[in-house]
């Protein structure tokens, strides 16, 4: 029977050279998944307690999505799993382009690699069996050449992923990267790769994916098509800049309808929001401790959405994605395009170093792509060190005479140029803040901002705490990608799941009621991580659910693709199953849930005296334990309880 | 369910050569055989076949085609959406998305690179949402002069 799914995994046993295939039964995709749920679900009894996450015992994951290749849209995400070198918790990173396919049409949904090869080796998998192949010659290469040389080598048709030097140097916020310049970045899992000397996967199967009904998948997608397809024209990028001011000005909110931001991802792109995030108070600035006030719209006019895309000469769509929110940009100097720099690349590197200088961030984005370092963590780094700096704590000793003055463009080129060969100073920051802090010590700890040792995202709790909340609770700490209270007006969960509170669009509220731990605040955050984990299983993107669950149908497309007949309820049940399961490695691994929280500073303590966000403090440890409550953990500890455990078919050992 | 080959196979080894998933094998002159778990049912096999010797997965025997009668993938540019879907459906890796359309309009399109690799499976319709992809016969144009010479050499590859 077809059902979307391959049936199959693949371990590869990198210390021995041995392959072996496994048949992982219909049941397991009815209980988790495919995608994260069934990373989830192998990886939590076969990665022992207390593993050394850079070690041999670690499995990496690379794992597609269960409607990947049905015919449904927005489906080209795969995702890849482990223990986190950065975190030492429950690591995943998802990302786009087209190596989602890629793993299902050489027969699998997942690939998994265990123990380390003492060479330096690459995956390949074409007609016939799976081969390790050396890859000596591609060491050192960057994440783009050495894609180049292994498409020239195995042609057009093979999909890549691949880690830069970062991940071969063990920098603990390195990434995996494939399409030249697209990269699962988060959690610092291109570490662990580095580690296994798997410098590469090479992807050339020609298997087909068949959906169980392919037609009703397809007039699903033909319907969200024709909304994704919906664009007026929006004006000048200005427009968003100056509703960024009127919403900081306004006492009142309002919800939103993913529509809106639908067509600001057509029109720019995810850096449609350049202006108007620090303008609302939605992106941190000055190493989260400045504001509006210091980010004003003279200033990130250096990163003006319209500026961006007149160099855009192409648009990127990633593999069956109908909206296109990304693009290829050329421009001069040492590299001659990059991938159009994302929101969250250009405010780590600009706003949050003060930095104003528009080429250092097309170069530094293309850098750290080839690099295969985590854009995010590299400016909160470097903008922690800048602090330091600030505070006299980093000397010019220190940083080996690189004067890290706030906004210093040419200073962070050659820092983190540092960075990426591990040099001088480079060499502490290459692992992130929270680990630079450990080492350098005198103070510099309190100017850090992380959870659980991964650095938040460009989006500010203390504006919307729900990514405060998802920040500290997650499974994954510092994951900007699960939900918030605006990615709950988007999602529009409460039309098709019952029992969720209603937040019409354009509904008006009062700002103060965000930051109130109401029950509502809590249902809704348990929401945004359920439905997440179904849209991680299922390899969704989480720009396209936000259109919302009428206009995305993604329980819809699951059961078309599968034939099962769950209803929404259902499927939230299997995200809690996978939330649940994903919190119980960690417990299992010994993280105190608590420890996760995110730091002082980004939660308002002490409050910001002016902006965007002034006077506001997120109340953390009550909407803590209300999302535990919810889930049924404790709620005091964050640990899920036995009874939730045996209710959702989880053994918890 | 895969296609098979049965006992007319005079063993000439057209199907071989045109075989994207290099699942069919045999030694020259004898009975050739598809290894079902490789097999993706594009039907190549069947429309080089000579002697009548493929049956598809529902077991009938296929019919040899002309190559230049294959069809070939034809693009609606209004429907399509560059997802790309159809890019990489296809087993021979023949097509590709082009550069921008224009300054308005930024969104490269699909379009039949390699012609000759085509092997007329037609998974790229299949697997287009929006039916922008619509597998057909490439007609034959009415300026005599440009189609003459083309016509040539698309049967003698065929040949």
């Amino acid at each position: 029977m077809n059902r979307g799914y391959m049936g199959k995994v693949l371990i590869v046993d990198l210390s021995k050279g041995e392959f072996r295939e496994e048949t992982i039964p219909d049941e397991v995709y009815e209980k988790y998944l495919s995608g994260i749920g069934l990373a989830a679900y192998l990886l939590y009894d076969r990665i022992p307690r207390e593993a050394d996450p850079l070690g041999p015992e670690n499995i990496l994951g690379f794992v597609s999505g269960l409607l990947t290749g049905t015919g449904s849209l927005f489906s080209g995400r795969w995702m890849v799993a482990g223990k986190s070198p950065l975190t030492g918790t429950w690591g995943d990173a998802n990302c786009g382009g087209s190596f989602s396919p890629a793993i299902k049409r050489c027969g699998y949904d997942g690939i998994f690699f265990t123990g380390m090869s003492e060479t330096p080796v690459y995956l390949y998998i074409g007609d016939r069996k799976p081969q390790l192949r050396d890859a000596s010659h591609l060491w050192g290469k960057d994440a783009i050449e050495t894609e180049e040389m292994l498409q020239d080598q195995h042609g057009p048709g093979a999909r890549i992923a691949v880690i830069g030097p970062a991940g071969e140097r063990l920098s603990l916020i390195s990434g995996i990267c494939n399409d030249k310049g697209r990269i699962a970045a988060r959690s610092g899992l291109g570490a662990v790769m580095g580690s296994k000397r798997l410098k590469a996967l090479v992807l050339d199967g020609k298997k087909r994916i068949v959906p169980y009904d392919r037609k009703t998948v397809h007039k699903l997608s033909r319907t969200c098509n024709k909304w994704v397809q919906f664009q007026p024209p929006l004006g000048p990028s200005i427009g968003t800049a100056l509703i960024g001011a009127l919403l900081r000005i306004l006492p009142t909110a309002m919800a939103m309808d993913g529509m809106v931001y639908k067509m600001i991802l057509r029109q720019w792109g995810t850096g449609g929001m350049n202006q108007m995030s620090p303008e609302w108070g939605d992106s941190p600035v000055k190493n989260w401790k400045g504001s509006s006030v210091d980010w004003p719209l003279k200033k990130s006019k250096s990163a003006d959405p319209d500026l961006v895309k007149k160099s855009e000469y192409v648009k990127y769509h990633c593999y069956s994605c109908p909206l296109g929110c990304g693009g290829k940009c050329s421009m001069t100097g040492k590299y001659s395009e990059t991938h159009k720099p994302e929101y969250e690349s250009v405010l780590a590197l600009g706003g949050l170093c003060m930095n104003e200088d528009t080429d250092s961030l097309f170069y530094l984005n293309e850098l750290l792509n080839r690099a295969g370092m985590d854009t995010i963590s590299a400016g909160a780094t470097v903008a922690w060190a800048m602090e330091c700096f600030e505070q006299g704590i980093l000397t010019l000793d220190d940083t080996d005479g690189l004067d890290l003055g706030w906004g210093n463009a040419s200073a962070m080129v050659a820092l983190i140029h540092k960075m990426i060969d591990r040099e001088g100073i480079g060499d502490i920051l290459a692992d992130g803040s929270r680990a630079a802090a450990e080492k350098i010590g005198r103070g510099s700890e309190k100017y850090t901002v992380h959870a659980g040792g991964q650095e938040p995202a460009m989006h500010d709790g203390r504006q919307d705490p729900g990514f405060a909340v998802h920040y500290s609770v997650e499974p994954t700490p510092g994951r900007h990608t699960i939900g918030a209270q605006l990615y709950y007006e988007m999602f529009q969960l409460w039309k098709r799941v019952r029992g969720l509170p209603k937040k019409l669009p354009f509904q008006i509220y009062h700002k103060n009621s965000k930051y109130r731990a109401t029950e509502n605040h809590a249902l809704e955050t348990a929401a945004c991580s359920k439905y997440m984990n179904v849209v991680n299983g299922a390899g969704l993107c989480m720009f396209g659910t936000f259109l919302g669950i009428k206009r995305t149908p993604t329980f819809d497309w699951l059961n078309a693709a599968t034939g099962w007949n769950k209803t929404p309820e259902e499927y939230m049940e299997i995200g809690m199953r996978i939330q649940t399961l994903k919190q119980a490695f960690n417990i299992r691994h010994g993280i105190d849930p608590r420890a996760n929280r995110l730091s002082d500073r980004a939660l308002g303590i002490p409050p910001q005296p002016q902006g965007a966000n002034k006077g506001r403090t997120v109340p953390i440890e009550k909407m803590m334990a209300d999302y535990w409550s919810q889930f049924g953990w404790d709620p005091s500890t964050g640990a899920p309880t036995g009874e939730t455990l045996a209710r959702l078919g989880l053994s918890g050992e | 369910m895969s296609y098979t080959i049965i006992e007319t196979c005079t063993g000439c080894g057209a199907c071989v050569r045109i075989c994207p998933a290099r699942a069919i094998t045999g030694k020259k002159k004898d009975v050739h055989k598809i290894d079902g778990d490789l097999c993706i049912e594009c039907g190549a096999c069947g429309r080089v076949c000579p002697s009548a010797a493929v049956k598809d997965q529902f077991g009938h025997v296929c019919v040899m085609v002309k190559r230049s009668q294959w069809k070939r993938p034809a693009f609606a540019g209004d429907l399509c959406m560059s997802c790309s879907m159809c890019i990489d459906a296809c087993p021979v890796h023949c097509l590709d998305l082009s550069e921008a359309k224009g300054p308005k309009d930024l969104h490269g399109y699909p379009y039949l690179k390699e012609e000759k690799a085509c092997i007329g499976c037609g998974f790229c319709e299949a697997e287009c949402p929006v039916g922008a992809v619509t597998m057909v016969v490439p007609v034959q144009q009415e300026t005599p002069k440009k189609t003459k010479p083309a016509a040539k050499t698309a049967s003698r590859a065929a040949s």
